[in-house]
């Protein structure tokens, strides 16, 4: 390797890049198979760091067979039948409707901070309260939620409205005082009355970011989602996790954290296409 | 009566205030094409503002048409210097944006008239680019995918489309290159000449506003503390002779303390 290669003007070449980008991943997975088979040749009985036969076999038991506590199915059900009565399928689709309502629950947020951005009285009427309510640390609110809002669904999903909702008000806001005055004026001239230039001029030119914005929010959002399903929740992917946690079944626990993960990678990726095929015009920094 | 008239107007700024304007007078009459000249910071483009409904006086009034202005609106098109274009938006839907937010608001722009209107509008739209050197493949290109000339060209497109009675222009060809500038100043210029509309362009550059102006109104601080009023203003005979240019760009140098681009240029000797 050229002794300069480290330095900023390096230009790493499409198999190098590719090559260092799986290095991390590639010696994470080593290590952890070192060490899973270090520890089952001390003690064959091992459950911490379960080995990938182990795994494997955890989590297809979880995506074709029943959680514990549900109805067991008939031995000659379909194949499609046993998936959609899996635990996992069952855990994933709970997370899932909360996830949705909770993102659907934001829609007010950005329109709130659009408008707080645009209307000076919806500016000062909400921006003080919004900047403290921004300041409150939401996990410390949910046994309010939970007295309040009981343990059913309605608790968890405010936890993650109240979690996240702020920062997309801010963010929104923000973004919105950012759009040049000259082109709210411009479009004042050009015929346009206050909500044509909120939603036709404004809402349009910050939507890229504003998605943005929710992308990097969502692992805020899986975060409070994952706090509520664990404390109060009869199903979903974190209340399976921590049951599991109980029994020490790190061969199903592993693999759902990986599940978690890829759900999201894949939410993040598709929102990233749907932005880049929506806005076209949009070039991220 | 005057087109556009500036009565007695002064703006201040900050606390504690900063007088930026002071006692304005003037009246425009409708097909001037005006231009305000003055160093940077003179309070060109706050006068421009106050036309605009923008902005509004500490003291005194700016009245369109006899109206007293209050904001924006379609009587008066503008062209800024930068972020005249919506970035979302292509060449041809930034023309036709006028057009269709003065036709149709955010509920009627999804009725069946919206599109049969729309295909009017481009078609107009169309033509309007063609009058104004741009081509049809440009059409379809984001802003960002044009140069800064285009851009103008552009800009100057989507204000013309809502056929204003006055077009403002702040610092409009400020960012382009000498070359570009010229052939917008022409473009320009033929324009004004065609339609008939008032021009009010605030620029800089002394030869600029001899080239386009039929009236020179010249602002300038008395002292960097005081606010700016109306140093001096001039008609100036369309087409301007190159001697009378020279003679007059000599007349303004004298003034500014010898420099064709005020931003250069020093505090004005008068």
């Amino acid at each position: 390797m050229a002794a300069g290669s480290f330095l900023m003007h390096a230009k790493p070449g499409r198999f190098s890049s590719t090559m260092l980008s799986w290095i991390l991943f590639a010696t994470g997975i080593g290590l952890y198979f070192y060490t899973a088979q270090a520890r089952h040749h001390e003690n064959p009985d091992d459950r911490v760091t379960p080995t990938l036969a182990q795994m494997v076999k955890g989590i297809t038991e979880a995506a074709v067979k029943p959680a514990e506590d549900d109805e067991p199915l008939a031995d000659n059900a379909p194949l499609t039948q046993r998936l959609l009565a899996s635990m996992l399928w069952k855990d994933t689709k709970a997370t899932a409707r909360r996830f949705v309502y909770s993102l659907a629950l934001l829609v007010p947020a950005v329109l709130l901070g659009l408008h707080m951005g645009l209307f000076p009285y919806a500016g000062a009427f909400f921006l003080r309260f919004v900047l403290f309510f921004d300041k409150i640390v939401a996990l410390s609110l949910l046994p309010i939620l939970f007295i309040a809002f009981g343990i059913d669904e309605l608790s968890k999903i405010m936890l993650i409205v109240i979690g996240v909702a702020p920062t997309i008000i801010l963010d929104t806001f923000n973004l919105s005082r950012g759009v040049p005055g000259e082109q709210l004026v411009k479009a004042f001239t050009l015929g346009a009355r206050d909500f044509d230039v909120a939603y036709r001029v404004v809402m349009k030119q910050i939507l890229p970011r504003v998605l943005n914005s929710l992308r990097l929010n969502l692992k805020a959002v899986m975060l409070f989602l994952f706090a509520g399903e664990m404390i109060a929740s009869t199903e979903g992917l974190a209340y399976r996790i921590s049951l599991l946690r109980r029994h020490m079944a790190m061969d199903v626990i592993i693999p759902y954290v990986l599940w978690v993960a890829l759900l999201l990678f894949v939410v993040d990726l598709s929102m990233r296409l749907l932005n880049r095929k929506l806005h076209p015009w949009f070039h991220e920094a | 009566m005057a087109l556009i008239q500036v009565q007695s107007v002064s703006v201040a700024y900050g606390s504690p205030a900063k007088p930026v304007l002071n006692n304005i007078g003037l009246d425009i009459e409708a097909g001037e094409f005006i231009c305000l000249l003055g160093r940077t910071g003179c309070g060109k483009s706050t006068l421009l503002r106050l036309i605009l409904g923008s902005e509004t006086p500490a003291s005194g009034v700016v009245t369109v048409k006899g109206s007293p202005r209050q904001r924006p609106d379609p009587v008066c098109g503008y062209v800024p210097q930068k972020y005249s274009l919506f970035p979302d938006r292509t060449v041809l839907d930034n023309i036709t944006f006028g057009p269709e937010v003065s036709e149709f608001n955010l509920l009627t722009r999804w009725s069946p008239r919206f599109y049969s209107r729309r295909r009017e509008f481009r078609k107009e739209a169309l033509q309007l680019m063609q009058r104004l050197g741009l081509r049809e493949s440009d059409a379809g290109k984001y802003p960002d995918q044009l140069s800064g000339g285009m851009q103008q060209r552009v800009a100057i497109a989507q204000a013309f489309i809502n056929k204003p009675r006055i077009l403002l222009m702040d610092e409009a060809f400020s960012a382009l290159d000498p070359g570009t500038r010229q052939g917008m100043q022409r473009l320009m210029k033929q324009l004004w000449r065609d339609t008939g509309i008032t021009v009010v362009f605030v620029t800089h550059n002394t030869k600029e506003a001899l080239a386009l102006a039929t009236r020179v109104v010249v602002l300038a601080k008395p002292a960097p503390d005081q606010g700016a009023g109306i140093l001096m203003q001039f008609p100036v005979a369309q087409p301007c002779a190159e001697a009378e240019i020279g003679e007059l760009t000599t007349r303004l140098e004298s003034v500014f303390g010898g420099s064709e681009d005020l931003e250069d240029s020093l505090v004005p000797t008068a």
